[in-house]
């Protein structure tokens, strides 16, 4: 597979995953569309990883700490949505609107 | 067309297929499996591409523990599980938004004069160069990662806390 074919694949992961967020009503799905368009940006490393002459670490070790950033980020995220279900019984966004103007 | 080109692509078709499954679809649990699909096919490729570690850790991390926690709090949070109402406009405008950006982009990437664009030989990448590397030059990355998840944790911990009752 081409370098171009990868990086085409990894631009069609991230849009995709930002008509998740943009599109979404449940904060779930937005997290998913969050993820989606974090895990492009790794396969785009790991893409450049194998195709750029070196010994081909860099782009691994890219790949695994987009991983481990990303898994700490659902963790917040989701005690984020569990509190907010305790208080408002609702985890809707728009329904969520208290801050705004 | 040789046979791993072949299984590369039908990994790519999952990668979308399941991306489209989680932007998609109405129902939670549907969507999160979308993702878990993704992330499968993301796996395989990462294995096409070399790096049978980083395949291994993708559905270890993501398949594993990211997906089942989002079921955690998805049966947790189960008021918005059935379908609600999808609002036509928003729908369409992100997509129309999201077409821009692709096709905005798309150009540059098919422009782009990427030299030495062939591979090496198809073979695993070396573990031990990806564990040295992570011990010598990449050390404070890693470290530095470790104390965002020691961070990360205890956040989860200390926002999901049951409030104190005055006593």
């Amino acid at each position: 597979m081409t370098l171009s074919a990868l990086l085409v694949i990894g631009l069609l992961l991230f849009t995709i995953g930002a008509i998740t967020v943009l599109s979404r009503r449940n904060l779930i799905i937005v997290l998913i569309g969050i993820e989606l368009m974090m895990t492009s940006a790794a396969l785009n490393f790991m893409a450049f990883n194998r195709f750029i002459p070196g010994d081909g670490v860099i782009g691994q070790v890219a790949a695994l700490v987009v991983l481990g950033l990303s898994a700490g980020e659902v963790a917040i995220f989701l005690s984020i949505i569990l509190v907010l279900y305790r208080k408002r019984n609702d985890i809707d966004i728009e329904e969520l609107t208290d801050l705004k103007g | 067309m040789s046979i791993e080109l072949v299984i590369a692509g039908v990994f790519a078709a999952m990668v979308i297929a399941g991306a489209l499954m989680a932007a998609f679809l109405r129902h939670v649990l549907h969507a999160i499996i979308g993702l878990g699909i993704t992330m499968f096919g993301l796996a395989g490729i990462y294995l096409y591409l070399g790096s049978p570690f980083v395949a291994s850790m993708q559905i270890l991390i993501y398949i594993g523990g990211i997906s089942v926690a989002m079921v955690f709090a998805m049966m947790l949070s189960v008021s918005m599980s059935v379908a609600a109402l999808r609002d036509r406009t928003k729908t369409l405008f992100s997509c129309a938004a999201g077409a821009l950006f692709f096709l905005a982009v798309f150009p540059m990437i098919r422009a782009g004069q990427y030299e030495a664009a062939s591979p090496g030989e198809q073979q695993a990448l070396p573990l031990t160069l990806v564990g040295q590397g992570f011990m010598d030059s990449y050390n404070v990355v890693f470290e530095a990662l470790s104390l965002v998840l020691l961070a990360a944790i205890l956040g989860a911990i200390l926002i999901a806390r049951k409030e104190k009752q005055p006593q």
